[in-house]
């Protein structure tokens, strides 16, 4: 069971993490960051960084709870928490975006499509070999992958 | 060995399943159900509107009972518990318990209207039999008739207009959705519905019917004496928690069946979840009931703490909405209200506590609110950036396993 480990001491909030999840989850075909379009809301990024006021950051991540609030709140069995993995999974043919997902995370993580009939959440990079984008984005080394 | 018997197959009778499987892997697990397919209530409009078939709206995989081997004997309806003899009974069948757990669920109920009891082109819209029964009638006639506009009555609305029908709804609330909306949440919603052509009566009831020779209703009269044609009628003015089966076993009920902190009933060894507890009416309650309840039948102790009952969400015609709380009760309350271009927000604060949050648009990475309303969280000091709170506002992280965890 893997899990991104947050330090957010590390953290200087350059939002690397941020472009890298949008880039890596782009549906437009293109590659690289300076063609990819950070206006429209279909590339929306899958974590958010907040400056606390006090010049630290706190990067709100999916958690992929042991028990996940969004999955426990699923009602067409599209969210799932896979028991090998560790990661909550989504079936976007089986979402009916009902959206109790969002309403029951109490982190606020997941986001509504900009279509309104999915949701956007972490899917920890599932196409890509060498796992989450964001992680290999930081230059601080304040998220990592750790085995839970 | 012991043997676990669920009645009832929705989201707390095999979330139940799923918990006792997983903690027991040899004992026996049976589900017995009315239905003849697991299926999300939820869904049903999907599949009325011809979106979905049958098996697009199970919640679980196709051989969820086969892989996890569980027996599910549907179709069959238990009549009642020997709760001495340790046995439930079913037509000519019975089947022993050592757990029982009782997930009936909640029924359509149809007001003491004329007529409106015994018709036969009057249903309900709770499951995947009624939405049968619906898609039926709408082969032989278009004009529908909707006695409520909470969800369930505009989920049958949203999925009938899609198919070109003739949908009038009658609410006798002011507005629609009165539990979820204030006027001008409920404001959008009607119109969108409007444009595809739904007819809304606001504030009135049906008070009588026409009927034709073989009962069925062809014009619901109205309280204020207008005749409507209809060529059938759907219910969907509340749900009662279907108790029928403790009622006929000697378990305690009055409107619900009576449970317990461990979800236990008045029986011993049997257990109840879901709707017919009559503690909330929401799906993520009903899958936290089974499971809890599941926990317990296993001999593993886990205290069931009481729902937040005031909570949903809905998407029709792409038009989003979160609703938590109680906007209703406003005295002594501060109430904000945020309007841009396609969004609506409104907190409700009450002694520095938010108390109810509604937003229609873009609802992407409000759950927090929900959370703060039901932990009543101090927001003193935040009461100023309340549309803008996220997480990082109460930062925290569980060295241990990397989790977050709220710092308040």
């Amino acid at each position: 069971m893997k899990r991104i480990f947050i330090d957010p001491a590390k953290c200087d909030g350059c939002k690397n993490c941020t472009l890298a999840c949008m880039e890596s989850h782009r549906q437009d075909g293109g590659k690289g960051l300076y063609t990819l379009d950070l206006t429209d809301p279909a590339n929306q990024s899958r974590n958010f960084i907040v400056a606390d006021g006090k010049g630290g950051y706190a990067p709100v991540f999916c958690r992929h709870c042991d028990v996940p609030d969004c999955a426990g709140a699923c009602m067409s069995g599209a969210l799932q928490k896979n028991m090998e993995n560790g990661l909550v999974e989504y079936d976007k043919e089986k979402c009916a975006a009902c959206y109790m997902c969002v309403m029951s995370c109490r982190y606020g993580v997941p986001a509504i499509s900009p279509d309104r009939k999915r949701i956007i959440k972490c899917d920890f990079c599932a196409h890509l070999e060498e796992g989450p984008a964001c992680v290999r984005a930081c230059p601080k080394q304040a998220i990592e992958v750790r085995e839970v | 060995m012991e043997r676990f018997v669920i009645i009832g197959a929705g989201a707390a009778g095999i979330s139940a399943a799923q918990v006792l499987r997983d903690v027991r892997p040899k004992d026996t697990i049976t589900v017995i159900s009315t239905d003849e397919k697991v299926h999300s209530r939820c869904m049903l409009h999907k599949y009325l509107g011809h979106e979905r078939d049958a098996q697009g709206i199970n919640f679980v995989d196709a051989d969820f009972f086969e892989k996890h081997d569980i027996t599910h004997i549907a179709c069959q309806t238990v009549d009642k518990i020997d709760t001495e003899g340790k046995m439930v009974c079913y037509g000519e069948y019975s089947a022993p318990y050592d757990k029982l757990l009782i997930a009936t669920g909640a029924g359509f109920f149809i007001p003491p209207i004329p007529h409106f009891r015994e018709a036969p082109n009057v249903f309900g819209f709770r499951d995947l039999s009624d939405a049968l029964k619906i898609d039926e009638a709408f082969a032989r006639g278009k004009r529908v008739f909707i006695v409520g506009s909470g969800l369930v009555g505009l989920d049958a609305a949203s999925a009938l207009c899609e198919r070109g029908a003739d949908v009038t709804i009658a609410e006798m609330a002011p507005r629609v959705m009165p539990l979820q909306t204030d006027e001008y949440a409920a404001s959008v919603y009607q119109k969108a519905f409007e444009e595809h052509g739904c007819k809304f009566l606001l504030g009135i009831g049906a008070s009588d019917a026409v009927v034709d020779g073989d009962g069925n209703i062809t014009e619901v009269i109205l309280s204020n004496g207008d005749h409507v044609p209809c060529d059938f009628i759907i219910m969907a003015a509340g749900v009662r928690p279907r108790i029928q089966i403790a009622l006929d076993s000697g378990i305690a009920a009055e409107r619900a069946i009576q449970v317990d902190d461990h979800l236990r009933t008045s029986a011993p060894d049997v257990y109840a979840a879901g709707d017919c507890t009559g503690l909330s009416g929401v799906w993520p309650d009903a899958m936290a009931q089974g499971k809890a309840a599941a926990w317990n039948m296993a001999g593993v102790e886990e205290v069931y703490e009481k729902p937040y009952p005031f909570k949903n969400t809905s998407n029709f015609f792409g038009v989003t909405m979160l609703s938590a709380g109680r906007l209703d009760l406003t005295e002594g309350a501060d109430v904000l209200v945020h309007k841009t271009a396609g969004e609506y927000k409104k907190a409700v604060i009450t002694d520095g506590k938010l108390t109810g949050y509604l937003s229609l648009g873009d609802i992407s990475n409000e759950g927090l609110y929900l959370y703060l309303i039901r932990t009543g969280t101090d927001l003193s000091g935040k009461t100023d950036k309340i549309f803008r709170l996220t997480f990082a506002d109460f930062y925290g992280i569980n060295e241990k396993n990397g989790e977050f965890a709220y710092q308040v």
